[in-house]
């Protein structure tokens, strides 16, 4: 199996990620909440929340401005959801994890589509980015860099001349089938 | 080689080249390729960075900051809304599209032929075009070697029915099926315009500016002779270095969305005020299986095949598998409930359906972003509930436990009888979630003024020395993947392309 230079997850291409967007206490607070009620309890490390979270505002540097700025704007009217939509005086960073995942779960299936557009955010940026940790691929059973570096070294031999034969194909018959 | 990055610029620096070309994608990239090749002076200015087949990964994380714009982030507004993914990189969106290299079909070509009056545009004009790409990207089907088990039992399904099903031509010299085509190819297979026309264009000397941002084009006495823009910076992506481009001619190709956007800064457009109208994109909705068995569809290769017996009435179908980051996006679950479902993430087949356009949307500016705006029609709407219950019966036939479906009111069938609530409970064209990735149409070309934005070299009607080449160009939406159609008329822009003396 060849893994050499290719398939790290930080190659060292010269390529700089952006800094996190700077946000003040208060946003940072929301934007937590909202990444706990939103991922799944299990598994998680210590800083999943916080990773996943500063990933987010990583994100937000790669987005016009204003997009940004609507995006941040969008999570503060998550935060006060229980008050507009008359299930509760507190905002979610108020509440304990399982409410606000529940009341995250009503703004999901809304019958409003401007409610469940709120979603489309955080669900993407922090849905991603969990599910994109090596923690939750092992628990997935899903390892692509061995698969991805079999399949180089195939290429690499394929362009040597030796073409892939049948025992190079992909099976995944059910169990009990030929 | 001269690939300059913003470590590399100083303020108030200035390039001179013969032709700048905006955009390194399936359009720029080519226009390039084919100038310098002609023997032209060629500069590429891409907004974003230059990563090279050996820095892919398969991590999300990583790939959509480095490749696509704003991070992925981007959003056509409407009804419904519909996320939409577009490259930013050298390369373009050909770094994380599928590969698909179809034609577009022969009715499609004969209608550009009927509107612009032009036989150039017809099918017999275009075939060489067409062979000249589909040559230099290796347009052909897939090796068995790299079919996976998700595209298998498509194609059983699809025989199993009755229905008319083909193997997809694709851009790729020996693909092995590594299934990572959407966050860049790592073995270098994928023949997007980054392996492909790039290093064509380099080798006969072009340079390419990476992380320039052009923000407007330089205009002297009504003739467009550069363009203006800023570096960014890697670390705060501010735009903090001035980079100008004087050049004879300037090709715009930065996708039906930012080519629009760039353009109606100078309110162009304005014989026709076609510019920036006219936005089709395909819109795609989401049928995701679960097998009692695991087919591990990131296994093989993405799109091997396409499901083609609805296309008569612009349905076309295909397995489309993608990471669990993005599948984890896309399901209507949070918390442990996400968690239970992406467990079965090795038994899912993830198929989409994709609906031609029959109604087309608008791009504007809008607080210095581009702002595109579509809503499907109910004829669109009634398609997409066709094409996923055409769809959702298929994996049923073979055998799935259930079917989640792409509809905010209702989310899981259990089985075939099931999928007869879909039109019981789909009547508001809200309820549908959709995503795109083929943009068209913005800045259609025609042969008179008063119904185009460019003529049919490519050149716009009111700013002589501007040429537009990306699928910006289509007066129609294809119907099929727009890449080969973009190269070959980014093929004829180049050999229409003048020069001033």
């Amino acid at each position: 199996m060849v893994l050499g230079p290719v398939l790290q997850r930080h190659p060292d291409d010269g390529w700089t990620l952006a800094v996190p967007m700077k946000v003040g206490a208060r946003m940072h607070r929301v934007l937590r909440r909202l990444a706990d009620a939103i991922l799944p309890p299990s598994p998680r490390t210590e800083t999943t929340v916080d990773e996943v979270t500063g990933h987010a505002l990583v994100c937000l540097r790669y987005m016009p401005r204003s997009s940004a700025m609507i995006f941040l704007l969008g999570m503060r009217l998550l935060n006060w959801s229980p008050l507009w939509r008359l299930r509760g005086l507190r905002p979610l960073t108020a509440l304990p994890t399982d409410a606000a995942r529940r009341h995250l779960v009503g703004i999901t299936t809304s019958r409003w589509l401007p409610v469940r557009l709120l979603m489309y955010g955080p669900l993407g940026l922090f849905m991603s980015s969990y599910f994109d940790q090596d923690y939750v691929h092992r628990e997935l059973s899903y390892a692509p860099a061995p698969f991805v570096a079999e399949r180089i070294e195939l290429r690499r031999k394929w362009i040597e001349g030796q073409e892939p034969g049948v025992d190079e194909e992909i099976h995944h018959p059910p169990v009990g089938v030929p | 080689m001269t690939i300059l990055a913003h470590s590399d610029y100083r303020n108030g620096e200035q390039h001179e080249t013969e032709v700048v070309v905006v955009g390194t994608g399936a359009g720029g990239a080519v226009v390039g390729a084919e100038l310098a090749e002609a023997g032209r002076d060629v500069l590429f200015v891409e907004e974003g960075g230059y990563h090279p087949t050996s820095s892919f990964n398969p991590y999300l994380t990583e790939s959509l900051p480095r490749l696509y714009r704003d991070a992925g982030g981007t959003i056509i507004m409407g009804r419904p809304p519909i996320p939409y993914a577009e490259g930013r990189c050298v390369g373009g969106g050909t770094v994380v599209n599928g590969g698909m290299a179809w034609r577009p079909p022969e009715e499609v070509l004969t209608e550009w032929e009927s509107i612009t009056g032009q036989p150039d545009l017809g099918a017999r004009a275009m075939e060489p075009l067409f062979n000249r790409v589909e040559e230099i990207i290796h347009a052909k089907p897939q090796h068995p070697a790299s079919i996976g088990e998700d595209n298998r039992l498509l194609e059983e399904g699809a025989r199993r029915l009755g229905w008319q099903y083909a193997h997809n031509l694709r851009a790729q010299d020996r693909c092995v099926g590594s299934n990572q085509c959407v966050t860049g190819c790592p073995t270098g297979a994928k023949q997007s315009t980054l392996v492909s026309y790039m290093p064509r264009a380099l080798s006969r000397g072009a340079r390419c500016l990476t992380e320039v941002r052009v923000q407007r084009l330089w205009i002297e006495g009504g003739r467009c002779v550069g363009v203006i823009g800023k570096a960014i910076n890697p670390r705060t992506r501010e735009e903090d270095i001035d980079v100008r481009v004087r050049a004879k001619a300037v090709v715009v190709a930065c996708g039906a969305v930012q080519t629009p956007f760039l353009l109606l800064r100078h309110r162009l457009g304005r014989p026709s005020r076609q510019l920036g109208k006219n936005f089709l994109c395909h819109p795609n909705t989401k049928v995701v299986a679960i097998y009692p068995h695991d087919i591990y569809a990131w296994q093989g290769v993405s799109q091997g095949g396409q499901i083609r017996e609805f296309r008569d009435e612009g349905i076309l179908m295909a397995e489309n598998a993608v990471p669990p980051g993005t599948a984890a996006a896309q399901i209507p679950f949070l918390g442990e409930e996400a968690f239970e479902l992406m467990k079965r993430y090795n038994a899912m087949a993830m198929t989409g359906v994709l609906v031609e356009d029959s109604h087309a949307g608008t791009v504007t500016r809008s607080f210095g972003a581009p702002m595109a705006k579509y809503s499907i029609t109910p004829y669109d709407h009634d398609r997409f509930l066709r094409g996923v219950r055409y769809l959702a019966t298929l994996h049923f036939e073979m055998g799935a436990e259930k079917v989640i479906l792409p509809f905010s009111n209702f989310h899981v069938a259990n089985g075939v009888d099931d999928l007869a609530q879909i039109e019981r409970t789909q009547r508001s064209r809200s309820t549908i979630e959709l995503f795109t990735v083929h943009m068209m149409g913005t800045c259609r070309m025609g042969s008179r003024p008063r119904h185009s934005v460019v003529n049919l070299n490519g050149e716009l009607w009111d700013l002589p020395g501007c040429y537009v080449a990306d699928a910006s160009l289509f007066p129609t939406a294809v119907g099929v993947n727009p890449q080969v159609t973009i190269m070959a008329l980014a093929t004829r822009v180049a050999q229409r392309l003048q020069l001033p003396n």
